[in-house]
């Protein structure tokens, strides 16, 4: 099978394309719904514990941080995978990814917006959140810049607007053809507006893939900090569990891991929903596939490695943390990560399951599930078994309002998004010509070849 | 208000204390406990509620592990298969170790907590965010957060029990993060008549709530580069150094007769409490 | 936050404090706020409040402190009360009292919340129903009247807690002027055994006991470190006890069947099956090998092999004490809970202060007190015992009109007394209240009472130290609340209604108090001074030192009448003892409803805001209880259910539940926590004494199904160190502590 028809001429992709901006199926309003009452949920408990205090979290004095760090990484991680298809696979000439990276770069942006919500929602203070940047005042003030935390703020700052940027410039030959084919009205003056005046001259061509490129090439590196940065949040500290010095690159691999899981899961939905079968096809869907399964086996490894320096190094606080994240009360939490993260990719494995669909979709979620489980892992057992055992616990499961904070941030994410794809082309047409046009190319060459045989 | 501010000031925002080039001067302000002495009565934790305007939070706050005391009393009894703890409990009163190299300074990501020229590790409450990355730091767990607005619980701090509190000693609201202090309202009383007589505060001048009110007088406090004071007396005759990580005691595999001890010194964080091992008589 | 009622109140008081108040003027300027480091001194900065009326001892930003007495127990700690803005903040030991030494326990700290306390009681109260009425304090007196008008002396009686002092006295001329010699005096948890085991033993009640002097202290069950007749002071003498002298450090060896606070901090903790410390008493007199005469005689068929069997003290160790008594002296020997606890409790007194005696410590460690020249000021006391009369007297509707002040024996009498229904059958119940208590709840009338930081008062100490002293109780700060009064004035009110001529001189309790102290200046160390200068002094100190006289101990423990009973037979149905605890922070739980004792954890268990029932270990995997499993306690009186602790430092033969807590009245922080272990106690009384045996409750215990866990301060490695080095421990051949600082 291929990976895209050759035949698609160049004014079905316009039209089936721009068809996804106002005739999703049903379920897209189903899934619109839920995610805003979903948000809406979550809204009212960030009112309440805003109100009355970051005790509703139900997290206490030795354990300060909870299900809204991890479930920050969690999103951070999610935004890496993005950053993948659009820009490094850009810059491998994988020109499969040319379906499905517009989705991919909406989603690194999105969730990062979500992620850049935890930060708040978790700080004590969100009304003196603006004491974090290092803005200029007459009392000489500046926040502390030895802190990973600060680095944090930004690294993912920077990483924001540069996705933003990202996105937006690899529209702009899409807007143009919106704002040509859209009949009068809010749409079509928002097109005009975005598309910066784009006319496909010559000229603009080549700026806009230099300037594409550029940012590409700025991005990669990025994407990498920030993880990293994040794991230092961790590594940097000296808690037992934390103090590791491979959490940089485990971190980075998780993230492109939940991030590739991620995008299966949104692959199988905007295909059916906005009725792309066509463009984004089971091949491009195998490819990824066999992708994600490469980087599970990453991930694992690196589980692996940071287990063996813990169990190796003596350090005996470290193991002891290690030994009650397999045997306390996290154990099903973790053996679940284990299960989620490193056995049930397993299924890739399998080429009948490699194009199977509704396997694929169950699969995506599970493994996605056992990286936010990961992080979890990360930030609990820590806490509840660090240095000092006077203040072990054993009671901390997040309250209601924090679940619902949680729930909440996957309807604020699938709300952007789902609003994104209805708004913009969520498949990029003009890289899909260009794709269909090389194989056309492709098609001709091996033709003539074969006709110059005879 | 520039970065050249920035850039000036970058080394007195964060000097490792004790260096070479600026030793504590005058005051290092440290503590020696003796846990032969503690009887682990709690009177220096309720000394500590009264003086420093800490919240009482009730039973299901507390069980949620929101509880407040800055300076709490742990218990410890060693096993060893017996039927009866027969050498009796071990207590120890913890509270912040105010480590020279405090591993809650460095994380904070607005520099709410900071190191005093006096050698205290100083909560801004007014800066604090309530990252809570401080606490997530701390290997002895002593930084406290205020999960709620206890100031203005009516089963916390009713109207009649406000008045009760230490107008010197800052009230924290909802959202911050804080611990012990060492009485710090009490040090620059002190050390305000001190400087107005053109002298150093004096040994036995300035005590801290919980000394004050320890019975048994398990609790020092002062001033350890004074050599007159009991503290500088206390660490010198237990051959403790502030700023190592291994001491004189650690150095010999038989006891060379010292008890003092840090806790957790290997992590280097400096702590400037010291306490005396527990003695426990040998003939019976 | 400046509360300006109370300054106006001050401005407007009937005596003015600025004519007898020193200020110490102890406290620095003024103060940076708390949490800057030295950052922010506002240094030299102007005052920015001003009052109008200022007094002349207020200064706005500047402590001032007095010295007065703690009234949260009655060991008569004397107290430095800072107050800033006539608000009093603070309470710290005065340095100058030869009791505490500038030191104060947690309760004692605790005191401002009594006074702060939202739940007290603020006006006078009538029954009306079901619900109090407040009525004013003319008419509540009238009624007094009224009620006693026409009723004969004996048919009133009045219940109090320890009263000492010029309310004692000004008390009893009251009950004289009704005609009445029903005075019954009740502290639940006082040591009521040890003080009559002490007369025939040393021929006082209490002896002064030199743990200082002592090399080995072997405490049968007193909690002198916790909650037994004055703990800060013997904290102080206890630190300078293991100091020692030239590095000989004290040994502590404490035997007892329930760990107190000072077992936890033994270097030898004995947990002897309840009920037989005397009989390890005489067992370490027989190892000692130095009794002569009819000591010998008696101690002669406790050898080690029976004495281990009886108390479960394995021989080895009772060789070993015998041994370090013998090697160190002098050594003190005290009994505790092993007196108050049986019915042959003061039997088991006896075989305690005769081991005492063989070792010759008594007049070395175990010195005569010194007596305080003013005998009808001393404390008066009582247990149990004089409830039981009481009790019996209501119980057969003697008594038309009842008093009680100080006490609360709805809450504190053993549940076997039935006291609550024996209450409703006196007439007309009088209750001086602090807070609507169990018992206040139950009077016709409640008085609401001043906190002993707004009332004037004496208080003599039981338990002296170097030299007699009288503690003056002075007001702190004004009144909180309008309409309530000293307990002083209420009495001094009630006497002129009868005696209105004595007493028409004092206009009220200051007068009256002032009057008395100042007629007996010579004799209280004022003789040459004029009045005001001794006044001020006085007031100043707020201790009046005596010159008392030391006599010397008279009796002498002796073998005869000794007989220690048979170790009590097993009881199928109640296989367990209930020892109650008493805890250091609340007590008989008069002071429950103070937030800070609520949340200091007990040092033991360190649970909070809730009782619990220690279970050993191995006792509760026996019967398959886990910690957190709500359990029945039942014995023959009745039952409670509680939360169940594993705790190792109890005999598998006992459970023990904390009292002071379980509360159903008093106030927002005590009603509905815990239980109350009172409710299911027996009445077995001390043959000897009569009062009542705290540990002979025999009772059984029942899984209910339920769990909670358990809110307490330990995580989840509960008492374990996992390895770490947090709290070291060192053993005296280790170490030299003749070097230390």
């Amino acid at each position: 099978m291929k990976d895209i028809r050759e035949d698609i001429a160049w004014a079905k992709i316009n039209v089936d394309v721009m068809k996804s901006l106002e005739n999703p199926r049903k379920l897209y309003w189903v899934i619109l719904f839920f995610a805003l009452m979903a948000f809406g949920f979550g809204v009212g408990c960030e009112i309440y514990q805003y109100q009355t205090g970051m005790g509703v979290e139900n997290v206490n004095n030795p354990q300060v941080w909870g299900l809204y760090i991890a479930t920050f990484i969690f999103w951070i991680g999610m935004s890496h995978s993005g950053t993948l298809l659009s820009a490094i696979l850009h810059l491998m000439h994988a020109d499969w990814r040319k379906p499905i990276y517009r989705f991919a770069e909406a989603m690194t942006t999105f969730s990062l917006m979500t992620a850049g919500l935890f930060v708040m929602v978790h700080i004590g203070r969100l009304w003196q959140f603006y004491y974090s940047l290092p803005y200029p005042n007459d009392r000489g003030i500046w926040p502390n810049f030895q802190s990973p935390l600060l680095w944090d703020a930004m690294a993912i700052f920077t990483y924001l607007s540069s996705s933003v940027l990202f996105l937006f410039v690899g529209m702009i030959p899409d807007l143009a053809i919106a704002r040509d084919t859209m009949a009068a009205g809010w749409r079509k003056k928002l097109y005009t507006l975005l598309a910066l005046g784009w006319e496909g001259t010559d000229r603009q061509w080549r700026n806009f893939r230099v300037t594409y490129l550029t940012i590409a090439c700025f991005l990669i590196p990025l994407a990498v900090s920030v993880h990293s940065i994040v794991a230092s949040d961790f590594a940097m500290s000296q808690q037992p569990g934390w103090h590791v010095t491979s959490f940089p690159p485990y971190f980075v691999a998780g993230a492109l891991y939940s991030g590739c899981a991620a995008i299966i899961t949104l692959f199988i939905i905007l295909r059916y929903v906005f009725r792309f079968e066509a463009y984004m096809t089971k091949p491009i869907l195998k490819k990824i596939v066999r992708l994600t399964f490469a980087i599970a086996m990453v991930w694992t490894y690196l589980n692996a490695v940071e287990f063996a320096s813990v169990w190796y190094s003596h350090d005996e606080v470290s193991k002891d943390v290690l030994i009650q994240k397999m045997t306390g009360t996290y154990a099903p939490f973790w053996w679940g990560m284990i299960f989620c993260g490193s056995v049930v990719p397993l299924v890739f494995a399998f080429k009948r399951f490699q194009t199977n669909i509704p396997v694929l979709f169950a699969v995506s979620l599970l493994l996605n599930l056992g990286m936010w489980l990961e992080r979890w892992m990360i930030v609990a057992p820590t806490f509840s078994h660090g240095y000092y055992p006077w203040t072990w616990d054993h009671e901390q499961w997040p309250s209601l309002v924090a679940w619902g904070l949680v729930f909440a941030s996957f309807g604020w994410f699938t709300l952007l998004f789902m609003i994104f794809c209805k708004v913009f082309p969520s498949v990029s047409m003009y890289e899909v010509k260009e794709m269909v046009y090389h194989r056309t190319l492709h098609l001709k060459k091996s033709e003539t070849a074969e006709q110059g045989a005879h | 208000m520039s970065v050249s501010n920035l850039l000036e000031n970058w080394s007195q925002v964060r000097h490792e204390h004790p260096v070479n080039d600026k030793p504590h001067d005058p005051y290092k302000w440290a503590m020696a406990i003796d846990l032969d002495a503690c009887t682990g009565c709690n009177a220096c934790s309720v000394a500590c509620y009264a003086e420093n305007n800490i919240p009482v939070v009730g039973k299901e706050r507390f069980q949620h592990g929101q509880q407040m005391h800055w300076l709490r009393v742990e218990r410890y009894w060693e096993e060893d298969s017996r039927e009866f703890p027969d050498q009796g409990f071990q207590f120890l009163p913890m509270m912040c170790q105010q480590c020279e190299a405090a591993p809650c300074e460095t994380v904070c990501p607005v520099a709410a907590t900071n190191h005093t020229a006096d050698g205290l590790n100083s909560q801004i409450y007014n800066r604090c965010i309530g990252s809570r990355y401080c606490s997530a730091n701390c290997p002895f767990k002593v930084r406290y957060f205020n999960w709620y607005d206890y100031p203005t619980d009516e089963m916390v701090w009713p109207a009649e029990m406000t008045q009760q509190m230490n107008p010197d000693v800052s009230v924290r609201s909802k959202g911050v993060m804080e611990k012990c202090t060492f009485c710090v309202q009490r040090l620059s009383a002190a050390k305000v008549v001190a400087k107005g007589e053109g002298r150093i505060v004096r040994e036995g001048e300035v005590q801290t709530a919980c000394q004050q009110s320890c019975p048994t007088g398990a609790i020092s406090f002062g001033n350890l580069v004074n050599p007159e004071s009991r503290v500088h007396k206390q660490w010198a005759a237990q051959q403790v150094v502030l700023d190592a990580d291994k001491q004189a005691k650690d150095e010999k595999e038989e006891g060379p007769g010292l008890r003092g001890y840090r806790i957790l010194e290997e992590l280097r964080a400096y702590p400037s409490v010291m306490y005396l091992e527990r003695v426990r008589e040998s003939a019976v | 936050m400046i509360d300006s009622g109370s300054v106006k109140q001050l401005a407007g008081h009937p005596f003015d404090r600025r004519d007898f108040l020193k200020v110490l003027g102890w406290s620095g300027a003024a103060v940076a706020l708390s949490g800057c480091g030295n950052t922010s001194i506002e240094d030299g900065k102007e005052t920015v409040v001003s009052y109008v009326e200022a007094n002349d001892y207020m200064v706005p930003g500047i402590g001032v402190y007095y010295n007065s007495t703690c009234a949260q127990c009655d060991a008569g700690c004397s107290i430095n009360g800072r107050v800033r803005e006539g608000r009093v903040l603070k309470l710290e030991g005065n340095p100058d009292s030869a009791i505490n030494k500038g030191k104060l326990c947690g309760l004692g700290q605790a005191g401002v919340q009594h006074h702060y306390n939202p739940d007290r009681v603020r006006e006078p109260l009538l029954r009306n129903g079901n619900k109090g009425e407040t009525i004013s304090w003319d008419k509540a007196y009238a009624l007094i009247a009224e009620k006693l008008s026409g009723v004969k002396g004996e048919e009133i009686a009045f219940l109090s807690g320890g009263v000492s002092g010029h309310l004692k006295a000004l008390l009893g001329n009251y009950l004289d002027s009704l005609g009445t010699k029903n005075h019954f005096v009740y502290e639940a948890v006082a040591p009521g055994v040890v003080r009559a085991a002490n007369v025939k033993a040393y021929g006082v009640e209490m002896p002064r006991y030199r743990f200082d002097k002592a090399q080995v202290v072997l405490s049968f069950g007193a909690d002198f470190l916790g909650s037994w007749v004055s703990p800060v002071h013997f904290s102080q003498q206890y630190a300078q006890f293991r100091k020692g002298v030239n590095g000989q450090r004290g040994v502590l060896v404490q035997v007892e069947s329930k760990m107190t606070l000072t077992g936890a901090n033994a270097d030898r903790w004995l947990a002897v099956k309840p009920g037989t410390e005397g009989v390890l008493a005489l067992g370490i007199i027989n190892a000692l090998g130095i009794a002569t005469g009819e000591v010998a005689e008696l101690v002669k068929g406790y050898d080690r092999a029976r004495v281990s069997s009886e108390t479960g003290v394995a021989p080895g160790q009772i060789d070993k004490i015998a041994a370090l008594l013998k090697l160190r002296s002098p050594s003190l020997v005290l009994a505790g809970s092993a007196a108050e606890g049986y019915a042959h409790g003061s039997q088991n007194a006896a075989a305690i202060h005769l081991l005492n005696q063989v070792l010759g410590n008594v007049g070395k460690t175990v010195e005569a007190p010194v007596s305080v020249p003013f005998p009808q000021m001393a404390p008066a006391k009582g247990n149990t015992a004089a409830l039981k009369t009481l009790n019996d007297g209501l119980a057969a509707g003697k008594y038309k009109v009842l008093f009680n002040f100080a006490a609360n024996p709805v809450f504190t009498a053993p549940g076997a007394f039935k006291f609550k229904d024996n209450l409703a059958k006196a007439g007309f119940k009088v209750a001086f209240a602090h807070y609507l208590d169990e018992t206040a709840l139950q009077a016709d009338l409640v008085l609401p009472l001043d906190s002993a930081m707004e009332d004037w008062g004496t208080q003599v100490p039981e338990y002296m130290t170097e030299g007699a002293q009288i503690n003056i109780q002075q007001p702190l700060m004004e009144r909180l609340h309008a309409n309530t009064r000293g307990m002083g004035d209420i009495v001094l009110t009630l006497i002129k209604q009868r005696r209105a001529d004595e007493y028409k001189a004092f206009e009220d309790y200051y007068a009256y108090l002032r009057g008395a102290m100042l007629q007996n200046k010579g004799a209280l160390g004022g003789g040459g001074v004029d009045d005001d200068t001794f006044w001020n002094e006085t007031l100043t100190q707020g201790i009046v030192k005596l010159a008392g006289s030391t006599g010397t101990l008279t009796a002498h423990a002796a073998a005869a009448g000794l007989t220690l009973p048979a170790p009590a037979a097993s009881d199928e149905q109640y296989p367990l003892h209930l020892i109650p605890g008493v805890t250091a922070s609340l007590r008989d739980g008069r002071h429950t409803n103070q937030p800070w004792l609520q949340e200091s954890p007990d040092p033991l268990t360190t649970i909070v805001w809730d009782s619990w029932v220690e279970v050993h270990p191995k006792k509760a995997t026996e019967l398959g209880i886990v910690e957190g499993d709500i359990v029945e306690v039942t014995s023959k009186t009745g039952s409670v259910k509680a939360q169940v602790y594993l705790f190792p430092g109890i005999h598998p033969e006992a459970i023990s539940i904390p009292v002071g807590r379980g509360h159903d009245a008093m106030g927002r922080y005590a009603k509905g926590y815990g239980v109350n272990p009172f409710q299911i106690m027996d009445a077995v009384f001390d043959a000897a004494t009569g009062e009542l045996a705290m540990h002979e409750t025999r009772v059984n215990i029942k899984k209910t199904g339920q769990r909670v866990l358990v809110v307490k301060d330990e995580g989840s490695a509960g008492a374990l160190q996992m390895g770490r080095k947090i709290a070291a421990r060192v053993s005296t051949d280790q170490v030299d502590l003749s070097k230390e600082v």
